[in-house]
């Protein structure tokens, strides 16, 4: 189980949990929350589950890929330095207490 | 609805354009505009269809799939005049009538996407590059020496053929029919078509599934690494295979849908070079900025939108715009008009590689149904952009710009023929 807070575009902390091979996108998509659109299924081709991690857990999520990195650089209006797409972080029992902001698009 | 004085051009055009007529349709920027600042979802009398012309109000469409229905809108605007006779003539002589499986709503679409998906991914296309680049090579390489070719039927064409052919494992000879089908089954969405190019073009599409169908029994009997073989054999998470149904209108639509848009962006690129030699010239030097190439990419696909106009039908009566919209109102998203909307787009025909939000063009639509070959499409026109620059240049239109051409629908705005010259370089 990886326990995860998101602070969704309403600015409202949910927590929620979950278990298995799943990414953070498909996480947020099953609890619904707010913000993570998550258009093109998990592809890392769209920018529409846009999320700010918490700098104390840049470290644990690591750093986008070169693919992912173009896509981020595209939305440069509302990313930042600790942003990723969530479809691009799995949840390993590492992240477990994992924050991440959901961005405003 | 309308807001704000009116000029008199802007009056005119609202009370008198139409995108079915050809000189507005080729040319369309200011009825846009004229849309988006005094009536942004207008009544195109001739087209029986609202125009969306707004950023925000195509968003919000795209965000509520089930009040805007893909099914209803797309399968209205299929063959309108004559869908009787379409449908029966695909019955009689096509093997069957099959509905497009993705241009669906949820959950239906959810199930039918989700199959779909795997085979798109960006990680996946990135290992397609050596390849594509290969093919994109040698076709600069067949016409580098000519020093003028039509950039559209020389090129742009035949590129994006010969690539869906390898993703699809079809037979490269067929180039010319893949074209011919492609020309027939865009037309039934671009609401231009009479009814004798209607029997043509249903002549064309039956010659089309007859030769899918074929294949999909080859690729049943004997699997090999390409996307028909994915999909005839593919299951869902419950363990379903597709209907045969669904299977050849998925396949009819990766060989379609793929081709003309992205032969289209294609012919765009072409023309952006011909006509902005600075940014010919920016992008000479910058081949191995992988990060200008594809922001590049994304303005060209902003500034010159392949897909125009896609529709949606209302399932209930909604406010849109502020219009009171009717349940079965027949939409129409005008996406190259949100891509050029100043609010959103700080001075929208300025070719800008700096935008902080260049990523936010509407060219791929959006929401549940927005364009799964995104991925794909966007390293063929990266891959093609740095190998033309590379290879050749002086760059010009053998035409005058306002001679260009464009196909007759109101789904996309496609250049026919794009004469041009140029040097080889190196």
């Amino acid at each position: 189980m990886v326990r995860v807070t998101f602070v969704d575009v309403h600015g409202v902390e949910q927590a929620v949990a979950g278990e298995g091979d799943l990414s953070l996108m498909e996480l947020a998509k099953a609890n619904g929350i707010d913000g993570i659109a998550a258009d093109c299924g998990g592809a890392c081709s769209c920018a529409t589950c846009l999320v700010h991690v918490d700098p104390a857990w840049v470290d644990r999520t690591g750093a986008p890929d070169d693919i992912e990195y173009a896509m981020l650089d595209m939305v440069s209006d509302v990313a930042g330095d600790t942003s990723r797409l969530a479809c691009q972080i799995r949840l390993t029992p590492t992240l477990d207490g994992l924050r991440v902001v959901v961005a405003q698009q | 609805m309308t807001q704000g004085t009116l000029a008199p051009e802007a009056r005119s055009l609202l009370d008198t354009a139409s995108m079915t007529d050809p000189i507005i349709s080729a040319r369309p920027r200011a009825y846009y505009a004229a849309m988006r600042r005094h009536d942004p979802v207008h009544w195109d009398e001739k087209l029986g269809m609202y125009l969306v012309s707004r950023y925000e109000d195509i968003a919000t469409i795209q965000q509520d799939p089930i009040t805007y229905s893909v099914n209803k809108g797309y399968h209205s605007q299929q063959a309108k005049g004559f869908q009787q006779e379409f449908q029966q003539i695909l019955e009689r002589e096509g093997g069957g009538y099959f509905p497009d499986a993705i241009m669906s709503d949820p959950p239906y679409h959810t199930r039918i996407r989700k199959l779909m998906e795997k085979a798109f991914s960006a990680h996946r296309v990135k290992a397609l590059e050596p390849r594509i680049t290969k093919v994109v090579t040698d076709l600069i390489d067949s016409v580098a020496d000519r020093g003028e070719a039509d950039a559209v039927q020389d090129f742009a064409v035949p590129l994006t053929v010969r690539i869906i052919c390898e993703q699809l494992g079809l037979d490269w000879n067929m180039k010319d029919r893949i074209a011919r089908w492609s020309i027939a089954v865009t037309a039934q969405i671009g609401r231009m078509q009479d009814r004798e190019q209607m029997l043509g073009h249903a002549r064309e599409i039956c010659d089309l599934q007859h030769y899918l169908i074929a294949k999909m029994r080859e690729r049943e009997a004997d699997p090999r690494e390409d996307m028909i073989s994915d999909l005839v054999h593919a299951r869902d998470a419950e363990g379903q295979a597709l209907s045969f149904a669904e299977a050849v209108s998925l396949i009819r639509a990766l060989l379609i849908a793929g081709n003309e848009t992205t032969a289209t962006a294609l012919g765009n690129l072409f023309y952006i070079l011909a006509t902005r030699p600075e940014i010919a010239t920016l992008l000479q030097a910058s081949v191995d900025d992988d990060r200008l190439m594809n922001r590049f990419v994304e303005e060209l696909l902003r500034i010159e939108p392949p897909v125009r106009g896609l529709s949606r039908m209302t399932t209930r009566e909604v406010e849109l715009g502020g219009r009171t919209l009717p349940a079965g109102a027949h939409l129409l998203l005008m996406y190259a008009s949100a891509n050029d909307q100043e609010d959103v787009f700080a001075d929208p025909r300025r070719f800008d590689l700096d935008r902080p939000n260049i990523g936010r063009h509407l060219s791929f639509g959006g929401g549940v149904h927005r364009c799964i070959g995104l991925a794909l499409a966007r390293m063929e026109i990266k891959v093609a952009a740095r190998e033309i620059v590379r290879r050749i240049g002086d760059i010009q239109l053998a035409i005058p710009p306002e001679e260009i051409r464009y196909l007759p629908t109101v789904a996309t705005q496609s250049i026919e023929r794009l004469p041009i010259r140029f040097t080889r370089r190196g």
